[in-house]
């Protein structure tokens, strides 16, 4: 990509490098600009992006589990489009109690992604008016989404086998019995215990 | 006096429902004074289980994510995984590509007809739309070996190159569905019926629309010419020539139209990417599946879908399974903060008809 071609993305990332104090900020490709910055200077940030640089359009925002580094990584993107660029903010916050500025007043949507990252990571959102329950329904455990939530463990812990049906066999055991046929060798692994 | 207020439970199970969600309406008479989504009867955690199975394993369920249009799934996992990769897609591979995208994109609103007259109470409409539609899953099936579910875009091109024959099924069907539209114009468009109910409808503001994160056809009748094919245009949309319709009004009626409008567009946009379709390789063959390991880094990709923005955030660790797969579909917004938005003041026949409008799927709000 030649030098010229990059000339938005790399304004962009100068006027927000000038205004506020980010950790780290690169153009990372054509039309995606990514800056990182503490939790504190999200709201001033994306307020910035949408009123002053015609980032109006709220893209898209996700969380990201880093349990090794005991931290979570939200990302707001952001869409502009009359540059045709998106601009990735990140925020890390600590995995333990971190708690995040609500944004829904910027963005009447983001309402909805903060209520599922709340749900599915536990991640708390400062003045997030908004019912507790979104996808999941009375749930008492861990957050799911969180890496250290072993699916496997919670299916076995939480659901029996219905009465009349403890004897329940693998189809292909059952096959085998009735017709004594042998399993392949790649189907026997997958055979329940 | 106070009229007095009921809730009404509209749904999971609801003919008018499009999809297993539920929505709480606050009730008086018969307008609706609040309206609350509840999701949450279709939740399959897809994005849990894609941080526990391999790339290719992950990309054998993206497509469940969605019923009736599963290849922007497909499509955007493929894309993101070959942003991450930088692996290069062959140029057959993206012709092949488009022309999926807009027969998927056809049969989605064939299938729309049926559910927005449906919802109307004009059933004749559906019966036809959909038996049509039955013509593109033909062709479906003979691309794919699939008819709804077709895990055919996969990363690194698509998984089978076009069968002996294909090309002149696909114009004639092409063809055929083009001289059906005079007869769903007869049947919908220039129906009183449909026309009284359509008109003035569900508005959605146009200064509030990209604020509130409005995208697809609902975004565009409201006189805004908004489409991913053109603003950040993907595989080989910037070689095809097609025109996005937009139209004031924000109404029912008007995204009606801007669909009806679209499907002449992608029969075009099937015929041109059949016609330019170069020879050569369609598939640039990934590594053994178990072995194959992606750089770290992330994407965010978007497609556009016959009810609007499709995107995929995605994250690799340097691992063989994805670190974070993050789905969110046009519905994400349509279904929960919009549809919540447009229902209060809505009389209760028109909370069906509305959500048909806006193309509202569940599945996709909960993955």
């Amino acid at each position: 990509m030649s030098e010229n071609k990059l000339n938005k993305e790399q304004l962009l990332l100068d006027l927000l490098k000038k205004k506020f104090i980010l950790n780290e900020s690169a153009v990372r490709r054509a039309k995606r600009v990514e800056v990182k910055v503490d939790p504190k200077e999200i709201i001033p940030v994306l307020l910035y992006a949408k009123e002053n640089s015609r980032y109006i359009s709220f893209a898209h925002m996700s969380c990201v589990d880093w349990i090794e580094d005991g931290e979570f990584e939200v990302v707001y993107i952001l869409w502009n489009p009359e540059d045709k660029i998106n601009l990735f903010v990140k925020t890390r916050i600590s995995r333990d109690n971190g708690v995040l500025p609500n944004i829904d007043f910027i963005w009447r949507q983001a309402n909805t992604y903060e209520r599922e990252i709340r749900e599915m990571f536990g991640i708390q959102f400062e003045g997030l008016v908004g019912r507790q329950e979104f996808i999941l329904e009375d749930w008492e455990h861990m957050p799911p989404m969180r890496r250290d939530f072993d699916t496997a463990e919670f299916v076995k812990k939480t659901y029996f086998k219905r009465p009349g049906r403890e004897d329940a066999k693998d189809v292909r055991e059952f096959v085998q019995e009735r017709t004594d046929e042998e399993l392949p060798d790649f189907a026997k692994k997958y055979s329940r215990d | 006096m106070r009229e007095k207020t009921t809730t009404l439970y509209l749904g999971p199970q609801h003919p008018g429902i499009t999809g297993n969600m539920m929505v709480k309406l606050q009730v008086q008479g018969d307008t609706v004074v609040k309206a609350e989504t509840h999701v949450g009867y279709l939740h399959r955690g897809f994005e849990k289980l894609m941080e526990r199975r391999n790339w290719l394993q992950s990309f054998t369920i993206v497509c469940r994510i969605c019923v009736p249009e599963p290849d922007p799934n497909e499509e955007n996992y493929s894309r993101a995984v070959e942003e991450i990769e930088g692996r290069e897609v062959p140029e057959r591979a993206k012709y092949i590509r488009v022309m999926t995208l807009e027969l998927a994109r056809i049969a989605t609103y064939l299938l729309w007809y049926g559910g927005q007259s449906g919802s109307a109470g004009l059933y004749t409409m559906g019966q036809w739309s959909v038996g049509d539609r039955n013509y593109i899953l033909d062709l479906f099936e003979d691309l794919t070996g699939g008819r709804i579910y077709h895990m055919y875009i996969w990363p690194g091109g698509v998984r089978r190159d076009l069968p002996k024959g294909f090309k002149d099924k696909a114009l004639r069907t092409m063809d055929y569905i083009e001289k059906r539209l005079d007869d769903y114009d007869k049947l919908l468009f220039e129906n009183s019926i449909f026309q009284k109910r359509a008109k003035g409808v569900g508005i959605i503001d146009k200064k509030k629309a990209v604020e509130w994160g409005v995208v697809g056809p609902p975004l565009r009748g409201c006189g805004i010419k908004s489409d991913v094919r053109i603003d950040d245009p993907y595989e080989v949309y910037d070689k095809l020539d097609f025109e996005v319709p937009a139209m004031e009004g924000g109404d029912v009626w008007t995204r009606a139209l801007i669909r009806r409008f679209e499907i002449r567009q992608s029969i075009n946009l099937v015929r041109q990417a059949l016609d330019k379709m170069p020879g050569g390789e369609y598939y640039n063959k990934i590594p053994n599946p178990h072995k194959w390991t992606i750089p770290a880094g992330d994407a965010f990709v978007k497609t556009e879908s016959a009810r609007g923005e499709f995107g995929y955030y995605m994250v690799s660790d340097g691992g063989n399974k994805p670190r974070r797969v993050h789905v969110k579909g046009p519905a994400y917004v349509h279904g929960v903060s919009l549809l919540e938005n447009l229902l209060e003041g809505e009389n209760i026949a028109d909370v069906s008809f509305i959500m048909n409008s806006l193309g509202t799927c569940p599945p996709e709000i909960e993955r």
